[in-house]
């Protein structure tokens, strides 16, 4: 039996298996997915608005299905519990669009505490810090290995940052740090320039930020170094 | 994108898909009805990322991978495993509506089932799916070369298990 035989009958063996799930039972199960995501964005802004003096504001109302919207602007708060929340700082900005994206603006270094919470609030494991590296004991970059999955998470669109929580693989968290090139494999731009110091063990590549020393990779989500 | 294009996107996407993922995650969990729930749970997920996951490079893919990781966070929260006493029980299992389980070969599908975990994701990836070795090793989270030693190593386990049947078949 030659190779294209073997994978010929691989494939033949599993060819009457098919998937009976309607696609609008899939459909409406993703609509839940979606209603889920929103629930604890939600809540815990509300929880954090009564800690600090942010800004809440809503955007699209809850029942929206439609594409995605990237562009679209602060609009006055209406029912809290129906929209998407966002937060605005001098520091940092975080806004939760419609589609589940969190765009993340940071123009100071400071408050880590307020947007990590402000973070985690939104579903989001993440683990914030303006004073040094990512890396503890509690807090240990994700072994993805390629590039792409930290991408399908997180991508740099001018000065914004946009995380899809959606795309984090199980048992991942990210992390925002700054400290890039600190004996870290470091993603400049388009071009990753991998591998890792001697000594120490081959790690997730990371993401600088556009400006600023700021860089942004995947850790194990833990209670100690996510939330 | 609207949301009838989108819908109508998506529902095109899942009825070229579903199959074969479905084929892909049974042959990595070894159990139908979790395949089928994990690949379910998969493209609802996909469904909610649409706008993201239809621009993905390889989205039959992404709907694996997150089954797999829907699979793994669910044996996380059980901290056990459903022990599976025959390799081939995955055959036996009563058929869905309008599916045989005779259409599914239980020497292969047995021997399919003996591969250690990785091997079997590997196999499912590359064979089933069809992806490239970059692309599975994307998938799981491993180097391509990684990819290419698994899956040689389950090619030559399978020709191993299966060829003797294959030779009394021929001598009969």
């Amino acid at each position: 039996m030659n190779d294209t035989e073997l994978r010929t009958a691989v494939r033949e063996s599993v060819a009457g298996i098919h998937s009976a799930t309607p696609v609008a039972q899939i459909i409406s199960r993703g609509r839940a997915v979606r209603a889920r995501r929103r629930i604890p964005a939600v809540a815990g802004a509300l929880g954090a608005a009564a800690g600090t003096a942010l800004v809440l504001t809503a955007l699209l109302p809850a029942g929206h299905a439609g594409p995605p919207s990237g562009d679209q602007e602060l609009l006055p708060s209406g029912h809290p519990a129906s929209r998407p929340v966002s937060v605005r700082l001098a520091a940092w900005t975080v806004a939760r669009q419609a589609n589940g994206d969190i765009d993340v603006t940071i123009n100071q270094l400071e408050d880590p505490a307020g947007l990590q919470a402000t973070l985690r609030a939104d579903g989001l494991p993440v683990n914030v810090t303006f004073s040094g590296s990512m890396l503890s004991a509690s807090c240990l970059p994700y072994q993805t290995g390629p590039v792409n999955t930290l991408r399908s998470v997180t991508q740099i669109r001018g000065e914004v940052l946009v995380i899809d929580p959606s795309a984090l693989p199980s048992g991942a968290g990210v992390a925002i740090f700054d400290e890039p090139g600190g004996g870290l494999p470091v993603l400049s731009g388009n071009t990753p320039t991998l591998g890792a110091p001697q000594g120490r063990p081959s790690l997730p590549p990371l993401l600088t930020a556009l400006k600023g020393p700021l860089a942004v990779g995947l850790v194990y989500a833990s209670p100690q170094c996510t939330g | 994108m609207g949301v009838g294009t989108q819908q109508s996107d998506f529902a095109e996407f899942y009825r070229s898909a579903a199959d074969e993922c479905l084929q892909a995650v049974l042959v990595s969990v070894r159990d139908r009805d979790t395949a089928r729930e994990l690949v379910d749970e998969a493209f609802a997920r996909a469904w909610a990322s649409w706008h993201s996951v239809r621009r993905h490079p390889a989205p039959k893919a992404w709907v694996v991978r997150t089954a797999l990781n829907a699979g793994i966070s669910r044996w996380r929260r059980r901290r056990r495993e459903v022990p599976v006493s025959d390799p081939a029980r995955v055959t036996d299992l009563p058929a869905a509506s309008g599916e045989s389980a005779s259409l599914v070969d239980p020497r292969i599908m047995a021997a399919l089932m003996r591969l250690p975990a990785r091997q079997r994701q590997v196999v499912a990836l590359r064979l089933i799916l069809d992806l490239d070795t970059a692309e599975t090793a994307e998938v799981l989270g491993i180097a391509p070369g990684t990819v290419m030693a698994h899956l040689g190593r389950a090619m030559a386990a399978l020709r191993h298990d299966l060829q003797p049947e294959l030779q009394q078949e021929n001598r009969s």
